[in-house]
């Protein structure tokens, strides 16, 4: 062990060799107890999907009997209050299923009991048009994403004090052939997480999709955070869908006031 | 190359960064937004009022603090670093008035505070404060003053700013808005940083809190009903403004 200026305990390599070999032995057998525990957390992390209102649950051979021509995902609580206010709201939206799961990265260690702010996604389709949403990759469909990143994620050679944010930058797949309703997302165009798998994912089966990216410098649910993503509205994916704009500001403000977490570090 | 200097606040990177500096800035966004504005006979003060618990007692989440009778500030960002900075500054402004026999003046106790926050920016094992203060208040010569500190320990002097939260928006505001009728007579003042606050709270007016100093006066906080005339006056004339504008295009 190594104590550095800062006050870091640092692992030095150990030069008694032969002390570091016995060690690494007993680590590389594996009991059945290991087995076991390892068996217990694969079951843990198994995704479950069910329907929230009968608590029974669903197979996804039923979820991909549902038409899809447009899926509209928002990752975040911005993006999500978004999609409440703005898209929701008009048209009777009805829930399909909803997808529960855990990993290690999760704040709580019960599985059964999970609370809707836990790791959560809920399906739901268009009462009046029940082709818009669907989970199987179809050659026709469109996928529309729509999530945050604090701004000091974003790569630019300017400094973040000098940028206005929230901004909007856009990323999408090769197949795509649309105009998007802001800029580009300029290169080094990195994304991480969900957004970028269901990206990936779309790539490789040549399905046209777009993610649009919000850069603020507020994480938690924020009025002027959401109100970024209204060039979205005007999109191809998302028209035909958005009717009453004025109510969903006001929707939005309720939003904010049932959600506010209470915090005393930050005044 | 972030992340191998900015462990340490007394490391330098090579382009000349402190990485620690910048990212108490990132700090003082998390905090709620407060405005400052320099009238001609009055100085404002209004920050956005955190909602409060329903078991919490609400005079103890104050943002704006008076540091003598004459000079009063507003910070945002971390509560604890804002409680310690604002005692020393209260502490500065007896001594000086027991060695000196006169009042700090706004600048001095400005500058204090700035040093204060500087050397901690210079020495190791310590981390920068993590807030940004607006200090105003009148000197004896009866002129109004208005200052921002921030974490890297620099002052200077405006004639209106906002800090914390969506701070530009509300720059950007003033910087259209604050004219010489916009700070023509106090009420005026009070309005201009009412509407400024109005621009970002996502509540309306029931979340703002407001205090003024006028001249050879001690600090004054508003109550919520002041506010609430304030801002219905304030809904009132952006009413017969939209009013007018709908007949100037008819």
């Amino acid at each position: 062990m190594a104590a550095t200026f800062f006050g870091e305990v640092v692992k030095a390599p150990c030069r008694a060799g032969t002390e570091d070999q016995e060690e690494e032995e007993d680590e590389r057998r594996e009991t059945a107890e290991d087995r076991e525990v390892r068996r217990q957390l694969a079951r843990k992390r198994e995704v479950r999907l069910f329907r929230r209102q009968t608590k029974t649950s669903l197979e996804v051979s039923l979820l991909e009997k549902y038409p899809c021509s447009k899926f509209i995902i928002a990752i975040g609580n911005n993006a999500v209050a978004f999609l409440s206010s703005f898209v929701m709201n008009s048209g009777v939206w009805e829930e399909v299923g909803c997808a529960k799961l855990w990993n290690e990265w999760c704040r709580t260690t019960d599985t059964v009991h999970l609370s809707p702010t836990d790791a959560f996604c809920v399906f739901y389709h268009l009462k009046s048009n029940p082709s818009v949403f669907g989970s199987c990759p179809r050659r026709n469909m469109q996928v529309t994403v729509l999530t945050c990143r604090h701004v000091t994620d974003y790569k630019t050679a300017e400094s973040t004090s000098s940028l206005h944010s929230p901004f909007l930058k856009a990323l999408k797949t090769e197949n795509f052939k649309e105009p998007p309703c802001c800029s580009l997302l300029e290169q080094p165009n990195i994304v991480h997480d969900l957004p970028a798998a269901v990206l990936s994912y779309c790539q490789v089966w040549k399905i046209p999709a777009i993610l649009y990216l919000c850069y603020t410098d507020v994480m938690k649910l924020d009025l002027i955070t959401v109100g970024a993503f209204k060039p979205v509205l005007s999109s191809r994916s998302l028209k035909g869908l958005v009717k009453n704009i004025p109510q969903s500001t006001e929707i939005l403000k309720k939003l904010m006031t049932t959600n506010e977490i209470q915090s005393n570090i930050y005044t | 190359m972030a992340s191998r200097y900015d462990r340490a606040i007394t490391v330098f990177s090579p382009d000349g960064h402190l990485f620690q500096v910048e990212y108490a800035q990132e700090a003082v966004k998390k905090g709620s937004t407060a405005v400052g504005i320099r009238g001609t006979d009055i100085v404002v003060l209004g920050v956005e009022k955190k909602s409060v618990a329903k078991l919490q007692d609400e005079r103890t989440v104050r943002k704006i603090c008076a540091l003598d009778d004459h000079v009063c500030m507003a910070f945002a960002g971390l509560t604890a670093d804002a409680r310690v900075v604002i005692n020393r500054a209260r502490v500065e402004c007896q001594s000086h008035k027991l060695t000196v026999e006169d009042p700090v003046t706004v600048e001095y106790i400005t500058r204090f505070i700035a040093t204060l926050k500087q050397k901690y920016t210079q020495s190791n094992g310590r981390r920068p404060f993590g807030i940004s203060a607006l200090i105003v208040g009148f000197d004896d010569d009866g002129i109004p003053r208005l200052y921002q500190t921030d974490p890297s320990g620099t002052y200077h002097a405006w004639k209106a700013n906002a800090i914390g939260r969506s701070a530009k928006t509300v720059r950007e505001f003033l910087e259209k808005n604050y004219t010489e009728d916009a700070i023509a007579n106090d009420n005026e003042a009070i309005k201009l940083a009412i509407r400024a606050l109005l621009e970002v709270v996502q509540s309306g007016g029931k979340n703002v809190e407001l205090a003024i100093i006028r001249r050879n006066q001690p600090l004054k906080m508003f109550s919520a009903k002041e506010i609430e005339l304030q801002v219905a006056e304030i809904e009132k004339e952006k009413e017969e403004a939209e009013k007018k504008k709908s007949k100037k295009t008819t």
